[in-house]
């Protein structure tokens, strides 16, 4: 391998594990937030100890979000100070605004959410949650629209070799990031519906205690789980409208098109492969659909089972199934995402600067000591983190530690077992 | 009005983030056993997350008004960053994880993990501030690197002296002697303003094009962002009296 593949893979796996963390969080947000006014709006305490069983889930896999997600915000300007030079001027200013307006305020009230539970008046502390969703699309917002720009970048000027930014506003509602958006945060509440519905199942199945919660708990997910998937479908296939004409041509196999948009770009960029790698196009973009039509088809069907009470209370088979679902969104996430940046290749920004320009002026030792080191780790944390999610899943609320005593009364556990 | 910006992140990354490296370097000095230990991490809890995104917001900010020495900073200093990253995320995890499970060697395995980040952050950042400050490279730049290592270990027990009761409070405050917890925390903040400021004023700082947009933007939203912290320390202004979520 080159050292520019060893740099792309080693973005690709960063931004990838970021990218399943971040659908799930972003969709049990929503959930976890909805819950939760529910509770605080009736005191009812099954929909407390829903909160609380729901947000502990949330925070396991949030926790490995924020590590992928900041090493990967460090890696631009690590092994990509090629693009940070000549493209910094541009999407550097959604980046910007990303930390500071959206993850800067998620992070302050994720903190003031988790330790403030029964610390906080309920009011405020519902209020935490709602901001930290919020922010949460604020920050998928803006970071879309950093990406929409290398997708299809607008609203700049190229001066003494660097792009400089002209139109902000054209760069904001840049249809490429705008339809990514609704997109992913689609593609996160399907995410976040069928795991708790898939969840739910475990229980019900297993006739743990709790039943009420997770039969709860188990429509709620359902009942978002059908709609998004319908929402996430029509607006990727508006994206299909945004595709660059060397990925739309790569994507239909039609060869004369191929050959058109090929020829196409040599005429402007001169000579040179100029096409993404079929292969990994076509892969992901089947993965994303078959991985639909199962979710359409599933959900639908769940829909439907869901008003019977006999169905939700012991029809194992269905039971099964649906906690079988839980890692087909993810999936499917990471399907589109291959989808999307493999058929930018050869560019780092369409049309303007390729990979390999790029790259940092790194060595291939260099790039072979960071890969290898940020995958150990990374893979070693990863499989925890999901292990550590499962059995917290599986355990169910009575092991819930989230919330359950204000945050500063002395502990009751011997102190050997803190 | 840029390098003020920049400046105000970045010197709120090294006061506050700061304390909580700190915390970490002299984890096993203020707890000996883990419910210590835990009670320990309970003094910079609320605040690790609103923390770090400090460092966060300095690389958005890099990124936005100083993307050329963005790119060069740290592709630059690949060596240090790498570790930097490793260990922030090492330090992080151990955090998080010390408690998801029960038993003394899968917690103490997550000490030693908040143990050796912290230790990891205080050393990347001492040899990356002494490479821009004094241009060192190589096994010298350790020599001012533990230096700064120090002053973030000082800068941390001083942080547990005021968030800490009892003997972990009288272990924390073991440097200060009797010069008042407030100032020595005061001092030792002064001391990583100092060598950021020091460190700043040797970096090649001309804001990029995009600052006329993005300035009056992060101006506009500073006053919110700091005043969602100082809810945070209003709400966890009090001593620790017990365990917290991690």
């Amino acid at each position: 391998m080159e050292t520019v593949d060893l740099a792309r893979l080693q973005f690709a796996l960063t931004a990838g594990a970021h990218f399943l963390f971040v659908a799930l969080t972003l969709g049990l947000a929503t959930l976890v937030a909805v819950v939760q006014t529910w509770a605080t709006l009736t005191r009812n305490p099954v929909h407390l100890r829903m909160t609380r069983f729901w947000g502990q889930l949330y925070i396991i896999n949030y926790a490995m979000g924020i590590a992928t997600g900041l090493v990967m915000e460090f890696q631009l300007g690590l092994t990509w100070s090629g693009l940070t030079e000549f493209a910094g001027n541009t999407f550097g200013a959604s980046l910007a605004i990303e930390t500071l307006v959206a993850f800067f305020l998620e992070s302050t009230f994720l903190g003031l959410w988790i330790f403030g539970w029964n610390k906080l008046n309920r009011w405020a502390h519902l209020a935490a949650i709602w901001v930290v969703t919020l922010t949460a699309y604020a920050s998928a917002f803006w970071i879309l629209v950093s990406n929409g720009f290398l997708q299809h970048p607008v609203g700049y000027e190229l001066a003494d070799g660097v792009l400089r930014l002209t139109d902000f506003g054209a760069m904001v509602a840049n249809p490429t990031a705008q339809v990514a958006f609704f997109h992913v945060l689609g593609g996160a509440m399907v995410t976040g519906g069928f795991f708790m519905a898939g969840v739910s199942a475990y229980h019900l199945r297993r006739r743990t205690a709790e039943q009420d919660l997770f039969r709860k708990s188990l429509r709620i997910g359902v009942g978002v789980a059908l709609p998004a998937t319908l929402f996430t479908a029509t607006l990727g296939g508006l994206g299909f409208e945004t595709l660059q004409p060397t990925k739309a041509a790569v994507w239909s196999g039609d060869a004369a098109r191929i050959a058109a948009a090929q020829a196409e770009m040599v005429a402007a960029h001169g000579p040179g492969d100029y096409l993404p790698p079929s292969g990994w196009v076509h892969a992901g973009g089947l993965t994303m659909m078959i991985a639909f039509a199962v979710m359409f088809f599933f959900s639908g069907l769940s829909a439907v089972l869901m008003l019977f009470r006999p169905a939700v209370r012991g029809l194992r088979v269905w039971h099964w199934l649906l906690t079988l679902m839980i890692p087909v969104p993810f999936l499917a996430m990471l399907g589109g995402w291959v989808f999307r940046e493999m058929g930018r290749q050869p560019w780092a920004v369409y049309g303007l600067l390729t990979t390999a320009e790029a790259m940092s002026p790194l060595t291939e030792t260099q790039m072979r000591v960071s890969l290898t080191a940020f995958v150990t780790v990374f893979a070693v944390l990863i499989v925890t983190n999901y292990l550590l999610l499962a059995r917290a899943a599986r355990r169910g609320p009575g092991a819930v530690t989230l919330g359950d005593r204000p945050i500063d009364a002395p502990s009751t556990e011997p102190a050997l077992s803190l | 009005m840029e390098i003020f910006v920049l400046a105000f992140f970045a010197l709120g990354y090294l006061v506050l983030g700061g304390a909580d490296i700190g915390v970490g370097m002299t984890l096993p000095y203020l707890g000996r056993d883990g419910g210590e230990r835990r009670e320990v991490i309970a003094a910079i809890a609320p605040f690790f997350l609103g923390n770090e995104v400090w460092l966060v917001s300095t690389a958005g900010v890099l990124a936005g008004l100083f993307p050329e020495l963005e790119g060069e900073l740290l592709s630059g200093n690949v060596a240090v960053v790498v570790p930097l990253l490793l260990s922030w995320v090492a330090r992080d995890m151990g955090l998080w994880l010390r408690g998801r499970l029960p038993g003394v060697r899968w917690q103490g395995f997550w000490d030693g993990a908040i143990v050796a980040g912290s230790w990891g952050l205080a050393l990347s950042w001492g040899v990356l501030l002494s490479d821009v400050l004094l241009g060192l490279h190589g096994p010298v730049a350790l020599v001012p690197a533990l230096l700064v290592a120090v002053v973030f270990g000082t800068h941390g027990l001083a942080f547990a002296a005021l968030r800490l009761r009892g003997e972990l409070r009288q272990r924390a405050a073991v440097l200060s002697g009797g010069s008042g917890e407030a100032r020595t925390y005061a001092l030792t903040a002064a001391a990583l303003v100092g060598i950021g400021v020091l460190a700043g004023l040797r970096l090649p700082l001309t804001a990029g094009p995009t600052a006329a947009l993005l300035t009056p933007v992060i101006l506009a939203v500073t006053p919110l962002l700091v005043a969602s912290q100082a809810w945070v320390w209003w709400t966890f202004r009090h001593r620790v009296t017990g365990p917290s979520y991690l």
